[in-house]
């Protein structure tokens, strides 16, 4: 019984959240998936896959097995029309639910076809989180479903759990197979292989992996192989307490802007992730504050304007970057693109700021009680 | 949903994924893909030594009867419009074994005849891919390339 209600209070309890938080995440995830991670390099991509022969259709056991080959063109077309769609449909709010299910499904069967030659990509939480995030009732506030709606649902915070599960689980796949492949042996440093491996072969030469490839400190790249292995397998720890969790995934931050520095590999897709985690009712309370303060105007007004205000904002940093980063105009040595290194590199700033903000905050605590 | 679907949700996930972590075990240990889904890339151990590390490298060469005109070149410029995440374990897939090399139809070998064309811009009739591990030494300067050795080649007749 005490068991149950312990699991109960993990399931439920972990995170909070409110319709107003979910409603800029549902917000800020569908223009995120529709400007930076919608599957696939475009049509030219599609194209691609669909002119291989049948000999290089392998994909993954699976649903996906049932075809002999590439599809046509369309196909790939017509699933991409979907998805976009369903992103339009889960941005406004309107059939929130289906729209954001139909939309991780449509990512699922374009990563599904991209990865039928042969080489699955780690990047199975963009579909995840509009599944997942779907059951919290994100839809329900700012939206066009809450206009046609009279009874607001309650928002879920177990999808946060649950993803959290997701994600702490495929941490600690990533770090047990290093224990096993000898991350941990003092006579080889893994990390510092893999830096070669990426500059030497992958031709990954930008940003900082240069210097790094020529500092040759055993030390220095001895510990980064420690570190990962235990920054990957406490993810799993952190699973039980959810300030832990934000903990790990400020963590998670600070390792794939290392990683992207050196080894010239962003991880972007699990940016999306992470996302979730922020505290989006406070990002909600303070931009409605910002507004009340400059405009003068209250009640429910300033909430949906404060909404549209963070819409715009989001849409105003976003488009920019994407165009610059099309134009492929810096960077361009390397496979790392221009809206990668900034998207990355502005998380890493803002982890870097509360950390410092909370370290800042804790110091002056404890002289207070002194 | 109600508590008690969400809590069994839960359940089911929590034996899921346990499950299916250890079908990468085992798929791993025969093959190196495909993974199941929900795993994230583990990045097996390179070899690196003391004064130095060893890299292992791909090379596709196309060429004429007789060698009478030839071009080597990397899987990533054979196959421009795959990501350069994907290519390692493209060529892995079906470049890797001589004998899955040999049964590739005569319309995969009509495709890769037409792209090695377009991309060496003579016609060529054989193509080997070529595995090469490379021995590079560390010094003051940087990493040198003190040794390549071929350790594979697998011929594909057009």
């Amino acid at each position: 019984m005490r068991f149950k209600k312990r699991f109960d209070n993990w399931i439920f309890n972990s995170f909070s959240v409110s319709v107003e938080g979910l409603a800029l995440l549902r917000i800020f995830t569908s223009l995120f998936i529709l400007l930076f991670l919608i599957p696939g390099m475009g049509m030219g991509h599609f194209g691609f896959l669909a002119s291989l022969p049948n000999d290089f259709y392998a994909p993954s056991p699976g649903p996906l097995r049932i075809f002999d080959g590439f599809p046509p063109l369309a196909i790939f077309q017509l699933v991409h029309t979907i998805l976009v769609i369903s992103l339009f449909a889960m941005l406004a709010g309107y059939y929130t639910k289906w729209a954001s299910v139909l939309t991780g499904i449509s990512i699922l069967i374009l990563q599904g076809f991209i990865y039928s030659i042969g080489k699955v990509n780690h990047e199975i939480v963009v579909p995840l989180v509009p599944i997942i995030m779907a059951f919290s009732n994100w839809g329900y506030a700012y939206s066009v479903d809450s206009m046609r709606k009279k009874k607001i649902a309650n928002p879920e915070s177990w999808p946060l759990t649950l993803l959290a599960l997701f994600v702490a689980f495929m941490m600690f796949t990533a770090g047990f197979p290093k224990i096993l492949g000898g991350w941990l042996d003092p006579s080889t440093q893994a990390t510092q292989g893999h830096l070669f491996n990426q500059f030497f072969i992958r031709e990954r030469q930008a940003l900082l992996a240069g210097w790094a490839v020529g500092f040759d400190n055993v030390i220095f790249w001895e510990l980064l192989d420690w570190l990962t292995i235990l920054f990957e397998i406490g993810f799993i720890v952190a699973l039980f307490k959810a300030s832990w969790f934000r903990l790990f995934v400020g963590f998670a931050v600070v390792f794939h802007f290392s990683t992207m520095m050196t080894l010239n590999i962003a991880f972007l897709p699990n940016f999306l992730a992470y996302a979730v985690f922020l505290n989006w009712e406070n990002i909600y309370s303070t931009i409605r504050s910002q507004y009340v303060r400059f405009s003068g105007v209250t009640g429910i007004k300033s909430g949906k304007r404060a909404v549209l205000l963070f819409s715009g904002m989001v849409l105003l940093i976003f488009l920019p970057i994407k165009l610059l980063s099309a134009q492929n105009i810096a960077l361009s040595q390397t496979d790392l693109m221009l809206h990668e290194f900034v998207l990355v590199t502005t998380a890493f700033l803002f982890v870097a700021i509360v950390g410092f903000k909370k370290m800042a905050t804790a110091v002056l605590k404890k002289k207070k009680v002194r | 949903m109600n508590r008690k679907a969400v809590r069994t949700l839960f359940i089911c996930i929590l034996i899921y994924l346990p499950l299916q972590y250890a079908v990468v075990g085992i798929v791993g240990y025969y093959d190196a893909e495909p993974w199941p889904a929900f795993v994230f890339p583990g990045f097996k151990s390179v070899h690196v030594y003391d004064d130095g590390f060893e890299i292992k490298r791909t090379v596709i060469d196309v060429e004429t009867m007789h060698r009478q005109r030839s071009l080597d070149m990397s899987p990533q410029d054979f196959f421009p419009e795959i990501p350069l995440s994907q290519i390692p374990g493209f060529v892995r897939t079906h470049f890797s074994d001589d004998e899955a090399v040999q049964q590739i139809s005569n319309d995969g070998r009509a495709w890769l005849q037409r792209r090695a064309t377009e991309i060496s811009g003579f016609s060529p009739n054989t193509m080997y891919i070529i595995e090469l591990t490379e021995y590079y030494r560390q010094t003051e300067d940087g990493a040198v390339l003190d040794m390549a050795m071929e350790t594979n080649r697998i011929r594909l007749q057009f």
